[in-house]
């Protein structure tokens, strides 16, 4: 699918590191998502458990240590995927945010669940984007990664180009 | 011929031939008075018809008499008029005739113009008016005919319909209409229920692809808010990044650019 920019700003920075705002608002969604994911999983285990066991319905209730991991678990899978596979996950596509190697290519899986694992435990180093000159977390820096604004509907094979102003 | 005729008229009611005896003393007196008449007029033709018949024959040897005498008498006047001074005798003749005959024409004018006078003093127009028979007259005009002479296209082109346009005063007019009363008169159920409103929805439903208009029109609305929440973005972006440079001191801007364009680190 491709459409036409209409902001020449927008189109101007297509390519270009994104900035904190746009990252915190992806991630703020992707967090929405995971805890969607995350209450469906839920609702599964207690549609299962009405099953076996008859009613009444209720959702389980799991140990504090085995919430955390498993919510936990659920995210980085979901971030791992979504980043491995097209470079973006729903908060990136809302954003108009892709994820792409230092070189601009995409981002192999076991770096992309890396990344994901890294923001599970620290997701404080989403702050240095504030004082990195090259708006790089924490994570970014470890893994080798790169967030740049990308509106274009395309999956992310190969290198993004990064002088389009107009994406195909 | 005019007395005659008027003289002849009631003599045409007269038998042709007198075949029956006349009725009395009247009839006697009109029928020999009739037939002399007729005696005359045979009379006078056949004088005629003998007169013409002589002077057919004796023309040549006249001719012959005539030519001499006419030589002589033009040599006699050509004489005279040299030896009289005839020709100015004939000026003078011609000149009291000229005058003679304005005198007439202007006394004939000043009759004229009496006459006309009393005629019109005489005659009552409104009475002569009013004997004029109008229906009879407008009864013999034909309209087609007179229609048909009107060059209504020579009519038409010299009519400046601009100027007539101009000289309309329309608000006048408008402010003169009753438009409440038009519209009360008006019987909208009546309109409506003469339109067959549910076909023509059916008609309009049938050209308008309104599942397709739907999908785009969302489509389009869903998108743009999207690219509207991006561009927010960046912008918040490019302050932040400011803001935080600036607390930071920092003079040079952010690396930000393409990736390509980046020096190696």
């Amino acid at each position: 699918m491709t459409r036409e920019i209409r902001y020449a700003e927008a189109r101007a920075l297509q390519g270009h590191r994104a900035g904190f705002a746009s990252r915190v608002v992806a991630d703020a969604v992707d967090l929405g998502v995971a805890w969607l994911l995350g209450l469906s999983a839920l609702l599964g285990g207690g549609v299962v458990k009405y099953l076996l066991t008859g009613p009444p319905f209720s959702l389980p209730v799991l140990p504090n240590w085995l919430d955390a991991v498993a919510g936990a678990a659920i995210a980085v899978t979901y971030l791992g995927l979504s980043w491995g596979g097209t470079g973006r996950s729903v908060g990136k596509q809302v954003a108009g945010l892709r994820l792409v190697d230092r070189a601009g290519g995409r981002l192999s899986l076991w770096r992309s669940f890396a990344r994901a694992t890294l923001y599970v435990l620290f997701p404080v180093g989403l702050l240095w984007i504030l004082a990195s000159r090259r708006n790089a977390s924490i994570q970014d820096l470890v893994i080798g990664s790169v967030v740049v604004y990308d509106w274009a509907y395309h999956p992310a094979e190969g290198r993004v180009d990064q002088d389009r102003s107009v994406p195909n | 011929m005019q007395s005659s005729e008027r003289t002849l008229v009631p003599l045409a009611s007269v038998p042709a031939a007198p075949t029956t005896a006349p009725d009395g003393p009247t009839e006697l007196a009109r029928l020999l008075a009739a037939a002399a008449l007729g005696v005359a007029l045979e009379t006078q033709r056949r004088s005629t018809n003998a007169t013409v018949a002589v002077v057919t024959r004796i023309r040549t040897p006249l001719g012959l008499l005539v030519r001499p005498a006419l030589a002589l008498t033009r040599g006699s006047v050509a004489v005279a008029r040299h030896h009289l001074a005839l020709d100015a005798w004939a000026a003078r003749g011609l000149a009291g005739q000229r005058r003679a005959q304005e005198a007439a024409a202007r006394a004939l004018q000043t009759l004229i113009a009496t006459l006309a006078a009393t005629v019109l003093e005489v005659i009552d127009m409104d009475e002569v008016v009013a004997r004029v028979d109008l229906e009879r007259i407008v009864a013999r005009i034909d309209p087609n005919q007179i229609a048909a002479r009107i060059d209504l296209d020579a009519i038409i082109d010299r009519i400046d319909v601009d100027a007539i346009a101009a000289r309309i005063d329309l608000d006048a007019i408008a402010s003169r209409l009753d438009l409440d009363a038009i519209v009360a008169s008006v019987d909208i159920d009546a309109i409506l229920a003469r339109v067959d409103l549910p076909g023509l929805t059916e008609q309009v439903i049938d050209e308008v692809d309104l599942g397709e208009i739907i999908r785009e029109s969302s489509s389009t609305m869903a998108s743009e808010t999207v690219d509207a929440l991006r561009v927010q973005g960046m912008r918040v972006d490019g302050l932040v990044s400011r803001v935080v440079d600036r607390i930071l001191l920092r003079e040079e801007p952010r690396q930000t650019g393409p990736l390509d364009r980046e020096p190696p680190p």
